[in-house]
């Protein structure tokens, strides 16, 4: 929350008339060095841990255990790019997964419409949170942390004693099956977020809605000036994001085959590390959607690989930590924009050449 | 009124603190006409003791908001602090006498790699301390190796629970809750530490062009609230008698810390806080999450209690969006 940092570009792509370029799939340089990462990892685990590479069905597979994140990690990068926050959506998922799990429980209603009932309860849950953001303008993150404390007590309540399991096959499949085509195994998860993550990119990187959903968060006040109705943003913003950690918790439970009333909790803090290691900026207006699509990709795969070459959930869940926050790091030392350490380091280093402020604010080319 | 606005408004923070021991000494006075037992002196002193550890967290965390910052480590700190303390007590016998700097130190060295991830690298405090989250408490976890406190000395019991040596009339926690409340208060509205802490909050650019050492002002905040949450960590042990991984995290008393703070009166936009205020905001959630008790609510509706509890406080006037956070 740095005042000297919060001044960003709207976006990578969106270098003045004059200077832009052309990029490879619209991703600026800090998009191509996570997928040159993602690229080296992979590489490096498939060579050097056993078990991490065997068949290609057998690689497809681990990723039903980090896409659930990845499909929150969508929704929340609309939240941050409009300089907001969602601390909601591990309360939300659970909440959606387990109203929804006690409709085909109690009710008898089939497991589909049941589901359907439970996106859109997500989609309600993130209503409320715009609600308590436009209608009585509080801050975000204490808005969500609040409704976050509510929705989880609803989750457990809606649970009851003994949670709703053993669902029908055909559900679980999306959580844990995958399409045979012949010897070849293609995982329902994946199978779901490959389309949900290009209709999130169309839709930040090549929609008006995304062009909007950028300027409020590069300056909400311009925004205003300028036409966009910033309410209806930020609400349809919260409501997707709603949706998508309801649509997480949903494959979770179909994953475990039983919803649970904390399940969600894990989603929280991995999919903010995901978004912002992807390059959205936590002060919104800044960032890709193909970053946070390879970084989703690039920390579950990190993950996973250091599982299977045995390091325990507790040190690969520091390494993350350690990781997101020597990515940041580096990406600000090495970054002339910002006015932090890396700045007054190139300054050093360039100081027979330096002369006069640096005024120039943009990614230098 | 940003231009006539004082960096600390007096007047308008007094009617936050009066309005807070109105609402809670009324709702002790409600919730003890149905129920005697919720006013007698062994409840009274339960919900003060409860609050102590939340407070001592939450003056830290509201420095830190109070200059425009967030502290999400302060929970796996405060776990780390505990569990260290607790296993070198009920293994090798520590004394509180080395267990006190042992914990201030741990603090400090936690706080400072926050402070200067956050200060010189120019990283967002949320996803400095979302990280450094993850790190301490997978530390935590590797340093209990799965083992658990569950006995302490007498002397850290004591310490915990007992009343400073023996004659002041006030449990021995809450002595040493409004020593650093003070120690707090004096920092913040009396020295120039202080007034740049408001002011890098206020406007961080401004404090910088007006010469004010912004870097080191946000690493010593952080360094604070590391201590203080250590600080916590080891009244907690001595209070409970008891350090588990999960102590600290898994009551999620870093969002706890940050509501209380909001509900006190600070500002989540930064430039303004009120320590007081946040003592009395702890001190009111510990009344009410014991009120639910007594009422009969089932436990698993004290989480909303506080969601709407923070929602309410909240809009009551402060915490509103100014400045982009």
């Amino acid at each position: 929350m740095s005042a000297l940092s919060d001044i960003g570009t709207p976006a990578a792509t969106d270098a003045p008339m004059g200077r832009r370029r052309r990029r490879f799939l619209s991703m600026g340089g800090w998009e191509l060095s996570l997928l040159v990462l993602l690229v080296v990892v992979t590489t490096g685990f498939g060579l050097v841990v056993p078990g991490f590479f065997d068949d290609v069905s057998g690689f497809l597979a681990m990723s039903s255990n980090f896409l659930p994140f990845g499909i929150v990690a969508l929704g929340l990068s609309l939240v941050i790019f409009t300089g907001g926050i969602d601390l909601s959506v591990g309360a939300t998922a659970s909440l959606a997964a387990v109203v929804a799990a006690q409709l085909w429980a109690t009710m008898g209603l089939n497991i589909w419409v049941a589901s359907l009932l439970g996106l859109a309860m997500g989609g309600v849950l993130g209503a409320i949170n715009a609600a308590v953001i436009v209608f009585l303008r509080i801050e975000p993150l204490i808005a969500t942390l609040a409704t976050s404390f509510i929705y989880t007590s609803a989750a457990v309540a809606v649970a009851g004693d003994s949670p709703p399991s053993g669902f029908p096959d055909a559900f679980n499949n999306m959580g844990s099956g995958a399409l045979a085509l012949g010897s070849f195994q293609f995982p329902y998860q994946l199978l779901l977020f490959i389309p949900l993550a290009v209709i999130f990119w169309l839709l930040v990187g090549r929609s008006a809605f995304g062009r909007k959903l950028v300027t409020v968060g590069y300056n909400s006040e311009a925004a205003r000036y300028s036409g966009i109705r910033v309410p209806r943003v930020l609400a349809a913003a919260y409501v997707i994001s709603g949706m998508m950690a309801a649509l997480a918790g949903l494959v979770l439970s179909a994953y475990y085959s039983a919803a649970r009333a904390d399940m969600g909790d894990v989603l929280l803090l991995t999919t903010i590390a995901m978004v912002v290691l992807g390059g959205v900026s936590i002060f919104g207006g800044e960032g890709s959607m193909g970053g946070v699509i390879v970084a989703v990709l690039l920390l579950g795969l990190l993950r996973q690989g250091m599982l299977i070459a045995g390091f325990s959930d507790m040190v690969t869940s520091m390494l993350t930590g350690a990781i997101l926050i020597g990515s940041i790091a580096i990406r600000n030392v090495f970054s002339t924009r910002v006015g932090g350490f890396g700045k007054r380091l190139l300054a050093f280093i360039r100081r027979p050449a330096a002369a006069g402020p640096d005024t120039n604010r943009h990614d230098a080319p | 009124m940003p231009s006539r606005r004082r960096a600390v408004a007096p007047r308008f923070t007094m009617t936050r603190e009066l309005t807070l021991v109105a609402v809670t000494v009324g709702l002790t006075v409600i919730v003890g006409l149905l129920n005697h037992d919720f006013v007698g002196a062994q409840n009274l002193r339960f919900m003060l003791l409860n609050s102590v550890v939340l407070s001592l967290v939450a003056l830290g965390q509201t420095l830190v908001i109070a200059m425009r910052g967030i502290d999400l480590s302060v929970a796996p700190i405060l776990g780390l602090a505990a569990m260290v303390c607790g296993l070198l007590a009920q293994t090798h016998g520590l004394s509180l006498a080395v267990a006190l700097p042992l914990a201030l130190c741990i603090g400090l060295v936690l706080g400072t790699i926050n402070g200067v991830l956050v200060a010189t690298m120019d990283i967002p405090p949320i996803v400095v301390t979302l990280g450094t989250y993850s790190l301490y408490s997978g530390l935590t976890f590797l340093y209990s190796d799965g083992t658990q406190v569950d006995a302490v000395p007498p002397t850290f019991a004591a310490f915990g629970n007992g009343r400073l040596f023996g004659i002041v009339p006030l449990p021995t926690p809450v002595v040493v809750l409004l020593v650093v409340l003070a120690l707090c208060w004096y920092l913040l509205r009396h020295t120039g530490f202080g007034r740049a802490v408001l002011a890098v909050g206020n406007n961080a650019a401004a404090a910088y062009a007006a010469g004010l050492p912004v870097t080191w002002v946000r690493i010593r905040v952080y360094a604070l609230s590391g201590t203080l949450a250590a600080f916590a960590g080891l009244m907690f042990l001595c209070y409970t008698g008891s350090a588990t991984v999960t102590a600290g995290t898994g009551d999620h008393i870093e969002l706890q810390s940050i509501a209380v703070s909001l509900i006190g009166g600070t500002a989540i936009a930064g430039g303004r806080g009120n320590l007081i205020g946040t003592v009395l905001g702890s001190l009111f959630l510990s009344v009410v999450l014991t009120a639910l008790v007594f009422l009969h609510v089932p436990p698993i509706w004290y989480s909303a209690g506080e969601g709407l509890m923070i929602l309410a406080a909240v809009q009551a006037g402060f915490g509103r969006r100014g400045a982009r956070a």
